[in-house]
């Protein structure tokens, strides 16, 4: 109720400063409004809204007005082609949208941007966006990887902000009941897994105890890294990875091999859920509500969430651990929050008003702009606090955060902005907070490979060898932690064949692609 | 060779009761059909004759045998369906070997068998056609073939040649009796056609509403019907029925129909009616126009319907439609002036206006 | 002079039968919109295509992307494993429909009948998603049905869905549990259409129901029966992908690999439409041949067809 009082309080002190901020500074045209059309499909809001309050705050701060023209509307998720269907659809009616936002826009607008079908804009924002070009020069590396092949950037990204993506999970109260300590290094970590699998720490007499369970199957991958190998080389699964600026898979190094041979000795004890490759999204809720799930690796928020089984599971605390140390003793997390997303828009090639649109870009990265994309409309949603945007008490109170702010407008991933932290961290629970300080204080993280342009060339090359090389790779991958082959007999054979099926030209074209674009 | 007997054999679907205990006599190698109109039961009561359909009530005996509980195949019965029931994907040969390998026939009897039937029944050259090649009374004959191979105790014929033309009927009904005539089988034949009836029964039974009317020989059911559905059912055309109003004595009794009066014969039952109304029938066949008799009826000509050698005058008795069957070949030019028939009373028959039984003719 | 004496009579037909023929025109419309005309795009199977460019504005590349094609051995496993899974799916899945509706016609009790069809009928209904997810669940090795089972004669448990060699059996019986009740349908229909005075014709000549089946009911449905496996065996290349992309990992990709997915991972997942129409065209072209072929036989010997 105090808070309540609070809050109105500094809500009315900011009503008065409020004409201060609206005195037409970030006008982009005077006089009539320009209206400029887009299309965004997004599987959380299909079609833009032009009556969202954030859209309305900003036509009346920049006096643009955004149209909405989407087309193939859907509300797909599945990996690819859910996404990039409207965009397919739209491009093959043959009209494009003055503004074109989406998820999975980064190949797409690589591809067709250098065909015309999307202006370049490096120019546009050399000359009319002061915010965007700060931006760029501050992180070349942002720049460098959203440009395509011909050295251009068609889109204004998405960035997330924030570090943390997954971190290691464990039952801190089955540690507490089998008298055990927090592990520190892969050994303990066995020993920690076989003492849930044999020891029965949720005490129902019966050995029913998964000990590492995961979501999505390529976090048991992740696991090489316990023995210095390494799982990918990004926030996607498989993907490559940069060492000493040279690119490298991670599925034909050394330590990979020696992860996969122990991986298969835990799965072939139990240690690992003997449904990893089949159980798919429920995994996590599932095992964790009967009380059977041990030890994961998955994202902060939303695991952390689960520590409200408490009220149903006596003792139930679900709490993140720092990375075990490897065999050598690094201690790694492998995943992160990647800084720059293929999300975002772009300027389609027909329109009218370019200067204007990277105008309006450059606006949502202005101070008001960043904070209308990341908190939504000031006095609606959120109030200034000693400088800082704080949301509302009961907008905080109205359900999920983050679907709130896509239901008013804010937070759009098919809209180029920079992402503040600050917004997610005023509603994570206190089991995120104490891990993301725990892993902040270890500085687990390591660098990320942010992908690469190709050429027309390079591309045939990729798409020749590729998807062959990444079948076979999993498929050796399943086959040796389900005990259906040796690792340590099979290696050679295995890289044989990767060389045979092309990955040194697929590496090839990668590095020449790498080395154009962040100047190898 | 064996007789079929049907006693108090009921038929019910539900309430509805469609064959009501009817008894029946069919001798051995004898020819009987019952006709019918569609739904009076008689196709019912073939079915359950063969063991098609169960029976509700009564018995079925076929020689000395009770078949009620016996399978349609032990009850040593061949039947002919009306569509034929030929096995598409089978030739002749195979259609009419059906039933014989069903029984595990030897193969070369099987051959045999098939050859003998054939050439009986003309299909020799058929013998490697699908039905779908032949014509329809081809099909017919080897549905009959299929019946015949077999040597059954009894023939069973469900309304056998209604698919076919008038031409073609009346060539298989023939071929039906010579048939019949050869293998002397005991048959049950069913069909609506009264013609047909006439021309291939020993016997005659008629049914009407699950119910026997009249059993005979065609003949008898010609001349001597009991009642006005057969009257009206056996004939063609069938027989005229005039409403009428009993006067004169009791010795000579009269029909009052409008202001003509016809001479009736004097019986018991036709006396006790004096005054009341019955119905008076006249076969078309014994209205006489060219030598009128006594007391000769006037009519209304309204049309000459001529067939050759013989003529329908169709007429108007009291407002009352009449026909007229007549001979035309020597008067045929004053056909169209009749305006009067005389008739023998004693082809006349008098009907109960309400049960419409015949009267006066106990037994006869 | 003979070419206008059949137009005039053409236009003396149409003129006639006006109304059938305008009958005739969604059917026609159809045809030309949804199957003629996208056939006009089947050329960016030989194209660089790009949705931006449209199909006249792609440069012509000739075979490329057939040589990648039939140069990727993953292809060509994936090929016969849908050859395969297909020849199973024929071999076990076409009967099974049949012999579901030859059960049903015996089923005298009419409300018996009508609840066990409806019980059958039903998985037809059910999305794959959800079949899948019962798949996967029957199959699992600590809380499945069948493993469950093979626990009480004492085998150990099997983690069937990441076996190779258990993947087609699996799938071709989960197919066959999916579609064999709604399949049957037509052979039920077909059933139906026999003149029961066959039947009846055969109780007097003493057939009993085994033989009546076989010699009355089979043969009577045979057209019927011909007629679904030709327009199958035109359908041979496209196993319901739906059910193996839920169902396939990695580990059983050796045995479950077909044209379809492989087409799927590698075209449509990266928006390559030319490769993956290169694909479907090569596709077509052999499930066409299958037809013909089984076509043309079936002519000869049952004087069945299609055309």
């Amino acid at each position: 109720m105090r808070k309540h009082l609070l809050t109105t309080a500094i809500a009315a002190t900011l009503v008065a400063s409020t004409p201060a901020l609206a005195d037409g500074h970030l006008e982009i045209v005077s006089g009539e409004p320009l209206e400029l059309t887009i299309q965004m499909n997004h599987a959380r809001y299909p079609v833009y809204k032009e009556d969202w309050p954030v859209e309305q705050k900003a036509r009346e701060l920049t006096n643009v007005h955004l149209i909405d023209v989407t087309v193939g509307a859907n509300m797909r998720t599945d990996e690819n082609s859910g996404k990039t269907e409207a965009l397919n659809l739209m491009l093959a009616s043959g009209e494009i949208p003055d503004i074109v936002g989406s998820s999975r826009i980064k190949d797409f607008v690589n591809q067709y941007g250098p065909e015309g079908a999307f202006l370049p804009l490096n120019d546009l924002i050399d000359e009319h966006a002061p915010n965007l070009k700060a931006f760029f020069e501050e992180r070349p590396e942002i720049a460098a990887a959203i440009s395509a092949a011909d050295g251009n950037m068609y889109y204004i990204p998405y960035l997330p902000d924030g570090k943390y993506g997954r971190a290691y999970w464990i039952r801190t109260d089955w540690l507490n009941t089998l008298g055990l300590d927090m592990p520190e290094t892969v050994e303990e970590y066995e020993e920690v897994l076989r003492a849930f699998k044999t020891q029965d720490p949720n005490g129902n007499g019966i050995a029913d105890e998964v000990p590492y369970f995961a979501r999505q199957w390529p976090e048991l991958i992740r696991l090489v890294t316990l023995w210095d190998g390494r799982s990918s080389g990004s926030d996607t699964y498989h993907d490559f990875m940069v060492v000493d600026g040279k690119l490298a898979h991670p599925y034909a190094g050394e330590g990979y091999r020696e992860g996969i041979k122990n991986l298969a000795r835990w799965y072939d004890e139990g240690l690992v859920d003997a449904e990893i490759f089949t159980r798919g999204s429920s995994a996590r809720d599932f095992l964790l509500s009967e009380n059977l799930g041990g030890s994961t690796h998955d994202w902060f928020a939303s695991t952390s969430g689960y520590n409200r089984l408490s009220s149903d599971i006596e003792g139930f605390e679900f709490k993140a651990m720092a990375p075990p140390a490897s065999v050598s003793g690094k201690r790694i997390e492998e995943h992160r929050r990647i800084p720059i997303k293929p999300d975002g828009w772009a300027i389609g090639g027909t329109n009218k008003h370019p200067v204007e649109t990277i105008k309006y870009f450059d606006f949502w990265f202005t101070e008001e702009g960043r904070r209308l994309a990341n908190f939504g409309v000031e006095g609606m949603h959120y109030d200034m606090v000693d400088g800082k945007a704080i949301f509302k008490q009961e907008f905080l109170d109205a359900g999920p955060v983050n679907r709130s702010l896509y239901q008013v407008g804010s937070q759009l991933q098919g809209r180029g902005y920079y992402q503040d932290y600050g917004y997610e961290i005023q509603w994570s629970n206190e089991f995120a907070l104490e891990g993301i300080a725990l892993y902040d204080e270890g500085d687990y993280l390591i660098d990320q490979f942010l992908g690469v342009a190709f050429n027309a060339d390079e591309q045939r090359v990729y798409d020749r060898y590729w998807g062959s090389i990444r079948d076979y790779m999993l498929e050796r991958q399943q086959a040796w932690v389900l005990g259906n082959g040796d690792v340590e007999e099979e290696w050679d054979d295995y890289m044989a064949q990767l060389e045979k099926k092309g990955l040194s030209q697929v590496l090839e074209v990668m590095q020449s692609a790498y080395d154009r674009q962040y100047g190898g | 060779m064996s007789g079929v007997k049907l006693s108090q054999l009921v038929k019910r679907y539900g309430d509805l009761e469609v064959v009501k205990a009817i008894d029946l006599e069919v001798q051995p190698h004898e020819f009987v059909v019952l006709v019918g109109p569609s739904g009076c039961g008689k196709s019912t009561t073939l079915r359950m004759i063969a063991g098609l359909e169960e029976i509700s009530g009564g018995e079925v005996t076929i020689g000395d045998r009770v078949v009620n509980r016996v399978a349609p195949k032990d009850r040593d019965v061949a039947m002919v369906f009306q569509n034929y029931a030929l096995y598409p994907h089978l030739n002749v040969a195979d259609n009419i070997a059906f039933g014989l390998r069903i029984r595990k026939t030897p193969k070369d009897q099987v051959q045999k068998m098939v050859a003998e039937v054939a050439e009986i029944l003309g299909l020799t050259p058929y013998l490697d056609r699908r039905p779908a090649d032949l014509s329809g009374g081809q099909r017919q004959r080897v549905a009959m073939g299929r019946a015949i191979v077999r040597h059954p105790l009894v023939f069973l014929f469900d309304e056998p040649l209604s698919n076919l033309d008038a031409k073609l009927r009346s060539q298989m009904r023939a071929e039906i009796k010579r048939l019949h005539k050869r293998l002397d089988v005991t048959s049950i034949y069913v069909t609506h056609d009264q013609v047909e009836a006439m021309t291939l029964a020993d016997r005659i039974v008629v049914m009407n509403d699950g119910a026997i009317e009249q059993v005979g020989t065609p003949m008898e059911l010609f001349l001597n019907p009991v009642n006005t559905f057969v009257a009206g059912f056996i004939g063609s055309p069938p027989m005229n029925q005039i409403r009428a109003e009993i006067s004169g004595s009791s010795n000579a009794p009269v029909a009052k129909i409008g202001d003509q009066l016809l001479p009736l014969p004097a019986s018991a039952d036709v006396a006790d009616r004096m005054g009341a109304d019955v119905t008076v029938g006249i076969r078309p066949e014994h209205a006489e126009v060219h030598s009128l008799g006594t007391s000769p009826l006037n009519v209304e000509l309204e049309l000459v319907e001529t067939l050759g050698s013989e003529a329908l005058l169709h007429t108007k008795l009291a407002d009352t439609p009449f026909i007229i069957k007549t001979e035309t070949e020597e008067h045929f030019s004053t056909l169209d002036q009749v305006s009067a028939f005389s008739v023998n009373p004693h082809q006349i028959k008098v009907f109960d206006i309400d049960t419409g039984r015949v009267l006066g003719q106990a037994g006869a | 002079m003979q070419s206008e004496s059949r137009l005039s009579k053409i236009g003396y037909h149409l003129r006639r039968e006006w109304q059938i023929y305008v009958m005739l025109l969604p059917t026609i419309i159809w045809f030309i919109v949804f199957l003629y005309k996208p056939m006009y795009g089947l050329q960016i199977a030989f194209k660089d295509y790009s949705i931006f460019r449209g199909v006249d504005g792609s440069p012509w590349i000739g075979f490329e992307h057939f040589e990648f094609l039939f140069s990727n051995d993953q292809f060509i496993r994936a090929f016969w494993n849908t050859i395969i899974i297909s020849g199973l799916n024929l071999l076990f899945g076409f009967p099974a429909p049949i012999i579901l509706a030859l059960l049903f016609n015996e089923i005298l009790h009419a409300t018996y009948k009508k609840t066990a069809q409806t019980i059958v009928y039903l998985p037809h209904f059910i999305s794959s998603v959800i079949i899948a997810g019962i798949v996967i669940t029957a199959f699992s090795p600590s809380v499945g049905i069948v493993n469950t089972v093979l626990g009480w004669f004492g085998i150990d448990s099997i983690y069937f869905l990441t076996k190779p060699e258990w993947f087609r059996p699996i799938f071709v019986g989960t197919g066959i549990w999916q579609e064999a009740g709604f399949g049957s349908i037509v052979f039920l229909a077909a059933i139906a259409g026999v003149n029961p005075s066959l039947y009846e014709s055969a109780v007097v000549d003493g057939a009993n129901r085994w033989q009546m089946m076989w010699k009355i009911t089979i043969p009577s449905i045979l057209p019927t029966i011909l007629i679904m496996l030709i327009i199958r065996i035109g359908n041979v290349m496209e196993v319901s992908f739906e059910l193996i992309i839920l169902l396939y990992q990695p580990a059983t990709y050796s045995t479950a690999d077909v044209v379809n997915t492989f087409v799927y991972r590698q075209g449509i997942q990266s928006g390559q439409y030319d490769f993956a129409a290169a694909a479907g065209l090569f596709n077509a072209v052999v499930a066409f041949v299958l037809v013909m072929i089984a076509n043309t036989l079936s002519k000869r010997y049952s004087r069945t067809s299609l055309w």
